[in-house]
């Protein structure tokens, strides 16, 4: 069996939601996780969907993909008995992770300080919606909140709807990529110097990263970024910028961005398939042959030439989504790139699993799940240690170890 | 000052764009010496897009080195200029790794083929590097040559299909999302766990981050459910489906946000008792007795109505009072916020004093974003702004690679150090 980069580390972590994910990517590498849970589990162990529909504790989808590779203990921390085997577990452990509300390891005499007294190495992260410090530390949180308050959603959505949030719970996954850095890096500095701290991660902190540059342009220039819906930036249509549908789904393509085969390699694609309509007659084909964002720029920054070629490239969007409309997506996105078109699929769950470059690369793992009787495929690991690599084995059942690892301590 | 945990680990950032700088201005910010390489004949494009810094009379600032969008990926580097186009400047470049103890791309598999910079390679020269590759699709495979950057990347993992209304097409959310923060980070884990190992056993690795794995490793259930039940998952807005209200929720106006007067509260109720306690917050006590919005699953069976209730509730309300009121009752609220409230207005940002404000030769002081995590003990910092386009190239070629002014000299006429 090969090593792992993070053999001999023993993780204690205190996470429902946003510091889950966090003891997954430790366990993934090597660690020992061992997740201590309430009597019947946390939140995340009863959101739908379930395996099979069979709801309960054990089941939850949501809960497998960020809880993958640990151990499972039950531990009442409101009990003096599950307070104190909880004390005794993380000052056993190399890396403390806890998701609580602030304040409350501490009451239970699990906090920061009280376990750093009496191991000084010990790395003790804590991942909250808000931090460990300031007004709002103690508010309550939801992923949505993060994604909210960090200053992702108002950029996502129509201008028309709600802000969007972002698929799953990215607030909660940023908080806790975030809180994989910051521990590492503390593991780190505790092995070379045997000095333990507190790593300290907030989620709105966390996700506002993913703002892009609405920071830098209050920041400079005092304007917000809004959202802008499917038209982007642009203020008309252009032709082979946006979204497709398809046969079956849709394509997302980029064709007059820089970086790939220009807007005639389009045209010649149609014509091989019959499908370049009128676009070889003027007064499309002299544009044709010279579009791209530079020339869209010009005919733009002069009214009467910008009155007169608007339709004009509305009509060749025409052309070119009834082309797009014949294909497959898995087509137009696989023939398209094999033009250095750059063209996109709007991939789904289902394209995803069939996905050709990830099914090649052997991406997807069988992860075994005995007590369910079979086994099944899940997304690999993000990247790939030549020497150490991530392995993903199933998640626990709750309260699995309880026994095995209570009897340890005495 | 304590000694920060990357003080001597050097890092060769052969990144560009957003995914492979990000990562190492973190290491930058726990203290390794990063030498970012780039060449004004392959421009980091990040350089000449917005946001600029402004004039004093309103225009827009010029050159290479007036972005915001670049800076604040590059605080903390030193810039060297250097044209990998070069052979000589292929010499140079592997001089510098040899020196380094990481080395970063997410440089196209095409891209390392020509520049000569296959783990190998690099190997040859550094048995103890620890080489860290992030292209879009990986090193092999069909689509490994794919084009694409952060907008191709949001579609073809999934973001785009799963994000948003189910009314509306799957266009996205607005920004190139896997580039900020999934990406950037899962890199520095896995540099981080392999600094671990090479500790132990002094033997460096290669580390390949596909950046379209790394993000459907986050996707939530949707894959999963896929895979296990069969289920297509799709687009469902904004709701959950273990909490209702689960949205946002339109508000009174706010003129003085600037260019987004339309303010939202976002609202998360996980258990009937935070309902009940919304309801009575909101001023519709009675609201709570409705049978329709009784229980979760009734909430789930009746949301449209739910939504329009909750709605009625919050749009005359300012929305930073509708999250006082509701967090004053533990139930999960929160604004949604603009950068304008990140900056200047949320009183919480402020006190934690998160972004970082540095002094730039051509832009003046500006905000960056802060450490990733706070370390008790280790605080990590941007040392200095981000560089301007080869500031440091003389510094790294005489310190770093060892050469002689004249030898520099020779290069800079012969087109190697631009």
């Amino acid at each position: 069996m090969a090593e792992r980069a993070l053999d001999g580390v023993r993780v204690v972590e205190f996470t429902d939601e946003t510091g889950a994910y966090c003891g997954r990517l430790l366990a993934d590498l090597g660690a020992e996780v061992i997740k201590v849970e309430p009597p019947g589990g946390g939140f995340a162990r009863h959101i739908p969907p379930y395996f099979h529909d069979q709801q309960g504790p054990d089941t939850s989808l949501a809960f497998w993909v960020q809880n993958m590779s640990k151990k499972s203990v039950v531990l009442d921390l409101d009990s003096p008995d599950g307070q104190v085997a909880a004390k005794k577990l993380a000052l056993g452990a190399d890396i403390v992770l806890d998701d609580r509300p602030v304040g409350y390891m501490a009451e239970r005499g699990l906090g920061f300080d009280a376990l750093h007294a009496e191991k000084p190495s010990l790395v003790y992260t804590s991942v909250t919606g808000f931090g460990q410090t300031g007004p709002h530390a103690g508010y309550a949180f939801s992923d949505i909140v993060g994604q909210a308050m960090s200053g992702v959603m108002t950029l996502a959505g129509e201008p028309q709807d709600p802000p969007n949030k972002v698929v799953g719970t990215q607030a909660d996954v940023s908080a806790s990529i975030h809180a994989a850095q910051g521990t590492l890096l503390a593991l780190l500095h505790a092995e070379a110097t045997g000095e333990g701290q507190h790593v300290d991660v907030s989620a709105q902190e966390a996700m506002s990263m993913s703002q892009e540059t609405a920071m830098q342009t209050w920041d400079l220039q005092k304007r917000n970024r809004v959202r802008t819906g499917e038209r982007g930036m642009i203020p008309v249509a252009l032709p082979a910028v946006g979204v497709y549908p398809t046969t079956d789904g849709h394509v997302s393509l980029f064709v007059l961005a820089p970086g790939g085969a220009e807007f005639p390699a389009l045209v010649d694609w149609m014509r091989e398939k019959g499908m370049a309509s009128d676009l070889d007659e003027e007064p499309y084909a002299s544009l044709v042959s010279t579009l791209n964002m530079a020339t869209i720029t010009q005919y733009m920054m002069n009214p009467d030439s910008a009155q007169e070629v608007i339709p004009q490239l509305a009509h060749i969007n025409e052309v070119v989504k009834a082309f797009i409309a014949t294909m497959t997506a898995v087509e137009a996105y696989e023939e398209g790139q094999g033009r250095n078109l750059l063209v996109g699929i709007v991939s789904t769950p289902e394209t995803l699993a069939t996905n050709s470059q990830l099914r090649a690369r052997d991406w997807y793992v069988n992860v075994d799940f005995d007590y369910l009787q079979t086994s099944m495929e899940f997304p690999g690991p993000p990247y790939r240690l030549s020497e150490t690599p991530a392995v993903i084995t199933r998640p626990p059942r709750l309260g699995e170890h309880t026994d095995e690892v209570l009897a340890s301590l005495s | 000052m304590a000694r920060l945990p990357l003080e001597g680990i050097r890092v060769a950032d052969f990144s560009w764009f957003g995914a492979g700088p990000i990562g190492a201005q973190t290491l930058a910010t726990f203290g390794a010496e990063v030498v970012r390489v780039e060449s004004e004949t392959k421009l980091d494009s990040l350089r000449v897009v917005q946001p600029f810094a402004l004039n004093e009379d309103g225009s827009y600032k010029t050159g290479y080195n007036v972005s915001g969008y670049f800076n604040n990926f590059n605080a903390g580097k030193l810039s060297i200029q250097l044209n990998l186009n070069t052979e000589k400047g292929q010499e140079i470049g592997m001089r510098i790794i040899e020196k380094s103890d990481i080395f970063m791309t997410n440089f196209t598999p095409r891209v390392i083929d020509k520049w000569n910079l296959h783990y190998d390679q690099l190997k040859a020269v550094n048995p103890r590097i620890i080489a860290a590759y992030a292209p879009m699709q990986g090193i092999t495979g069909p689509h490994r040559d794919f084009l694409g950057f952060g907008a191709v990347l949001t579609p073809v993992t999934g973001i785009s299909y799963l994000s948003g209304f189910p009314h509306r097409p799957p266009m996205g959310v607005g920004t190139n999302y896997p580039d900020y923060v999934i990406n950037p980070g899962q890199t520095v884990t896995a540099i981080l766990a392999a600094l671990r190992h090479r500790n132990k056993t002094g033997e460096g690795q290669m580390i390949e981050l596909p950046q379209l794995e790394s993000v459907v490793n986050v996707l939530g259930s949707a894959v999963v459910d896929y895979l296990a039940n069969g289920n297509i998952q799709t687009r469902n807005g904004n709701r959950h489906p273990a909490a209702a209200p689960h949205g946002a929720f339109r508000c009174a106006d706010d003129p003085e946000s600037v260019e987004s007067p339309d303010r939202w509260v976002v609202i998360a109720c996980r258990t009937d008792d935070q309902w009940k306690a919304l309801c009575e917050a909101l001023g519709k006590p009675e609201a709570a007795a409705d049978q329709r919005f009784a229980t979760l699953a009734d909430r789930k069976a009746n949301e449209d109505a739910l939504d329009e209730l909750v709605s009625s509730m919050t749009a005359d309300r300012k929305a930073e009072e509708v999250m006082e009121t509701l967090q004053a009752k533990g139930v999960p609220a929160g604004v949604v916020q603009n950068a304008q409230d990140m900056l200047d207005r949320d009183p919480h940002m402020k006190a934690r004093q998160y972004y970082q404000y540095l002094d730039h030769p051509e832009t003046g002081r500006a905000a960056y974003d802060g450490a990733p995590a706070r370390l008790s003990a280790t605080p990590g910092f941007h040392r200095s702004s981000a560089p301007t386009l080869g500031e440091h190239t003389m510094d790294v070629c005489e310190r770093v690679v060892g050469l002689t002014t004249d030898e520099i000299a020779d290069l800079l006429a012969e087109g190697v150090l631009v």
